[in-house]
């Protein structure tokens, strides 16, 4: 795998300089974010918009779409910088993501078809977490334990193994996940359909 | 595990937004189930950035005029535009899916395209689909299987990329299971079918299916049917 190594390597020169111009625009972001501070931005901006205008003239050839390119990103971050998570990656690659994701509808815009999809929907790096997804697999103290005993025979298999193993032998979601060789995100939904379904049955019985 | 991934000439044309659309929905639904390309994802990400990006000598301390092709007005009425702009409403993504009385949840990048997803239909016997629209040519749908199911043996002119959302699913090479990718050439003839499972899959096609064996040939309108978009 040279291409992999060659990668680490690259990034194992990134230098004292980078960090620090790094460190300083993860702090501009979080300043927007925190307080819509127009002075942080317009320090990110300046950093920035010559950096993207060099990379949309290169791909587009042409400097006016390279300035639409500069302002939609650049109008995203604003917006946006909350949605910025510091332990995913450094601010130079998010706000590179965001620009792919524009320089992608740009490229497709005069094609105009109809209900044409956005780049936002295929790359939904600028949608909300839904941060309730990962807690709802507590049980809620409606849902006895005897009471999963008595109806999760009537869950589907695939579900019922999960539910087993989680809630009867006790083990975690990621050790479900390697025991039964299935992404931690089917055993996270699997868990979730079936506390649904198990809830349901109760109500269904009371 | 995962063991079928997209091979990394696709993750990196995914990470650079350089596959079609429907390509690039497939692939990153895999990518939502599948922690190993995520992280090399991650890692292409920030190489692109550095060639595209971080090369370009500027520091913070460049004063805003000073740059080539944007003068100081320039950028004054952009930073006002900015700042007076709206925010663009965020997508909601949209997770469960249910057919047949089976709920399925969706990975995050097909919750975004819930609304992309039409009708189900019956193809035949326990084969069912529905369209996912992406705007543009080419085919993409969701497969489900009910359990005991075959796909007529079929070949195609163009690319076929498959991807399992949950349950199980076998042709003639190997078993496929939550998360596996299957991106199958031109030419290449095979059989899809589930046994004592059930499996719901994603997939996309850049040209129409031909179905080769026996008394599947005069099923070859249905192929028009299956992957009409
Ligand atoms: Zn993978």
């Amino acid at each position: 795998m040279q291409v992999t190594s060659e990668r680490t390597s690259q990034r194992g020169v990134m230098n004292t300089t980078q960090q620090d111009t790094a460190d300083k625009a993860a702090e501009l972001l979080a300043k927007i974010a925190e307080s819509r501070s127009r002075a942080a931005f317009s320090e990110l901006f300046s950093h920035f918009a010559p950096k993207l205008q060099a990379y949309g003239t290169r791909q587009f050839g042409n400097e006016q779409t390279a300035m639409d390119l500069v302002q939609e990103t650049m109008t995203n971050v604003w917006h946006k910088a909350h949605l910025f998570k510091p332990d995913r990656g450094s601010p130079s690659t998010w706000i590179f993501t965001i620009a792919r994701n524009i320089r992608f509808d740009l490229l497709r815009k005069n094609k105009k078809r109809k209900d044409d999809i956005s780049a936002d929907e295929l790359w939904p790096i600028l949608a909300e977490q839904n941060d309730n997804l990962d807690d709802g697999y507590a049980l809620d103290n409606d849902v006895l334990m005897q009471e999963i005993a008595h109806y999760y025979g009537q869950l589907p298999d695939a579900q019922r193994e999960v539910v087993e193993k989680i809630y009867i032998e006790g083990k975690s979601q990621q050790e479900v996940s390697d025991s039964l060789g299935i992404p931690l995100g089917t055993v996270k939904s699997r868990t979730r359909l079936a506390l649904k379904k198990l809830k349901e049955l109760i109500v269904e019985h009371d | 595990m995962i063991k079928s991934h997209p091979s990394e000439a696709i993750l990196y044309q995914y990470a650079a937004g350089d596959l079609s659309a429907s390509m690039t929905l497939v692939v990153g639904t895999h990518i939502d189930m599948c922690p190993v390309c995520q992280q090399t994802v991650c890692d292409i990400e920030s190489d692109l950035c550095q060639k595209h990006l971080d090369t370009v000598v500027e520091t913070l301390t460049t004063p805003t005029a000073a740059f080539s092709g944007m003068s100081k007005a320039t950028c004054d009425k952009m930073l006002e535009e900015i700042f007076s702009s709206e925010a663009k409403p965020s997508i909601q993504p949209e997770e469960l899916i249910c057919l047949e009385g089976r709920r399925f949840v969706l990975p995050r990048t097909l919750a975004c395209n819930h609304s992309r997803i039409g009708e189900w239909t019956n193809l035949v016997g326990k084969l069912w689909r529905a369209p996912v629209n992406v705007g543009e040519r080419g085919h993409t749908n969701l497969i489900y299987m009910e359990p005991g199911t075959q796909v007529p043996e079929h070949t195609h002119k163009g690319q076929e990329a498959t991807l399992v959302i949950d349950g199980v699913f076998n042709d003639e090479n190997d078993v496929y299971y939550d998360g596996d990718f299957i991106l199958l050439d031109a030419d290449r003839t095979h059989t899809p079918q589930t046994s004592e499972n059930d499996c719901l899959t994603l997939a996309t096609l850049d040209a129409p299916l031909y179905f080769t064996s026996g008394i599947s040939r005069l099923l070859n309108p249905f192929s028009s049917l299956f992957f009409r978009v």
